[in-house]
């Protein structure tokens, strides 16, 4: 991934969406062979929930154990999917790489699959983005976030830590 | 010339499916057994005595009622079961049976039934051995397909996503779910655990979905492509417009 903050460019954002959920397996090979792609500043996984315990009725409390929620492994990064992978939003710097990202969603799904082009991760800081991180000082009014690639990839109100996969592109490590 | 009932209109299969719903003449596809489907109903353990309400009515001293003498209770009623329920999700993906058809199946064929319709799921209430009855007949019979349905009494949410990578429906309970072809069922309809793993048989095809479901769909048989229903549903509508108009005199 390249590290270039996506508010200074205007990268291009893509919405990958497969005719059915993806297993855990799927969704490590597609975020993979986008990972690899050349241009790929970040990605967003949507799907559904996959709870931890029964959140209502008479079963609250007893352990769902979804065999789906399962341990995944992407650029050397490991994270738990929380979700049954829907959709994924893919923000790349220019035009060449889209059919990089077309292509490695051929490679990894075995079934047909959507690629749109438009504007789905937030680009610029919002008030509830002011809000939790503040400005940087009295006279810098920029967002006080070190990487602003990171706005938009989590619930303003969840912890980052278990929501977000930072991976270190080669000439950083 | 005996009465013979005309359940739906229209000429194509989802037209013909629907019939089949309506007059119970469906087609039995699988067996469960009386254990397993209380397990999976989960109101009462399996092989334990029907907890009851109020004593049975011979017992109760009925008032003098010319309509209690006509209509005779139901098993359950008679034995003062409780009211318990029972509750299926179709996939919008060629489920066999809709919520409607549900509603329908029950309301036509069973009886002290309080059939629920929603968009995504279908509720009925029953008592409880009655419930069992009917239940039994929906989960056995080709109007339910387990992959692409769901016994769910709480957390249904699945209807009308994608279908999951093995052509099941998504269970965020994971109540059910595909395991060596067959699918299987190890937690009661509330998602708490159950002592068993009961087999729920094979799911059927997608092009057998296709054939035997109760949805017109523009990706299968297209509602407009039955001109009967149409004209059926049309003039309902109409009608229903015509006896709501009031002029005043």
């Amino acid at each position: 991934m390249v590290k270039t903050a996506s508010v200074t460019d205007k990268p291009i954002q893509l919405r990958v969406f497969p005719y059915r959920m993806l297993q855990p397996q799927t969704a490590e090979k597609i975020l993979n062979e986008i990972d690899q792609v050349k241009g790929v500043i970040r990605m967003l996984v949507s799907g559904k929930n996959l709870p931890r315990k029964v959140t209502c009725g008479p079963g609250t409390g007893a352990d769902v154990n979804h065999p789906d929620r399962l341990i995944i492994h992407v650029g050397g990064c490991a994270f738990e999917l929380h979700v049954i992978v829907g959709d994924i939003y893919v923000e790349v710097d220019d035009e060449s790489a889209i059919e990089g990202v077309r292509t490695a969603c051929e490679r990894a799904l075995p079934f047909p699959f959507e690629l749109k082009r438009g504007h789905f991760i937030k680009r610029k800081p919002t008030l509830t983005d002011y809000g939790k991180y503040g400005f940087k000082s009295k006279i810098d009014e920029s967002i006080n976030l070190e990487d602003e690639r990171m706005l938009g990839l989590t619930d303003p109100h969840a912890k980052l830590e278990t929501n977000l996969c930072i991976v270190k592109s080669e000439e950083n490590s | 010339m005996a009465y013979k009932p005309q359940y739906y209109p229209g000429n194509t299969s989802v037209a013909k499916n629907r019939r089949k719903h309506m007059s119970d003449d469906v087609e039995k596809l699988r067996d469960i057994s009386d254990e397993d489907l209380t397990a999976i109903l989960g109101h009462r353990a399996p092989g334990s005595d029907y907890p009851s309400t109020h004593p049975p009515l011979t017992e109760m001293g009925e008032p003098d009622c010319p309509v209690r003498e006509v209509v005779e209770p139901t098993p359950g009623a008679a034995a003062g079961d409780r009211v318990r329920y029972s509750q299926f999700a179709d996939s919008m993906y060629n489920a066999p049976a809709v919520p409607y058809w549900r509603s329908y199946h029950a309301a036509i064929n069973f009886r002290g039934v309080d059939p629920g319709t929603l968009s995504g799921r279908q509720v009925n209430e029953m008592r409880e051995r009655d419930l069992e009855e009917y239940t039994k007949r929906q989960a056995e019979t080709e109007i339910t397909d387990w992959g692409l349905a769901g016994l769910r009494g709480c957390t249904v949410h699945g209807h009308s996503l994608r279908l999951q990578e093995d052509g099941t429906m998504f269970d965020m309970l994971d109540r059910r779910r595909l395991e060596g072809g067959v699918i299987v069922m190890d937690k009661d309809q509330v998602g708490v655990p159950i002592d068993r793993k009961v087999n729920l048989g094979k799911p059927i095809s997608e092009s057998e979905a296709a054939k035997r479901t109760t949805i017109y769909r523009v990706d299968n048989v297209p509602f407009r492509s039955d001109k009967e229903v149409v004209e059926h549903v049309q003039r309902v509508w109409e009608l229903r417009t015509k006896y709501g108009f009031q002029p005043k005199a």
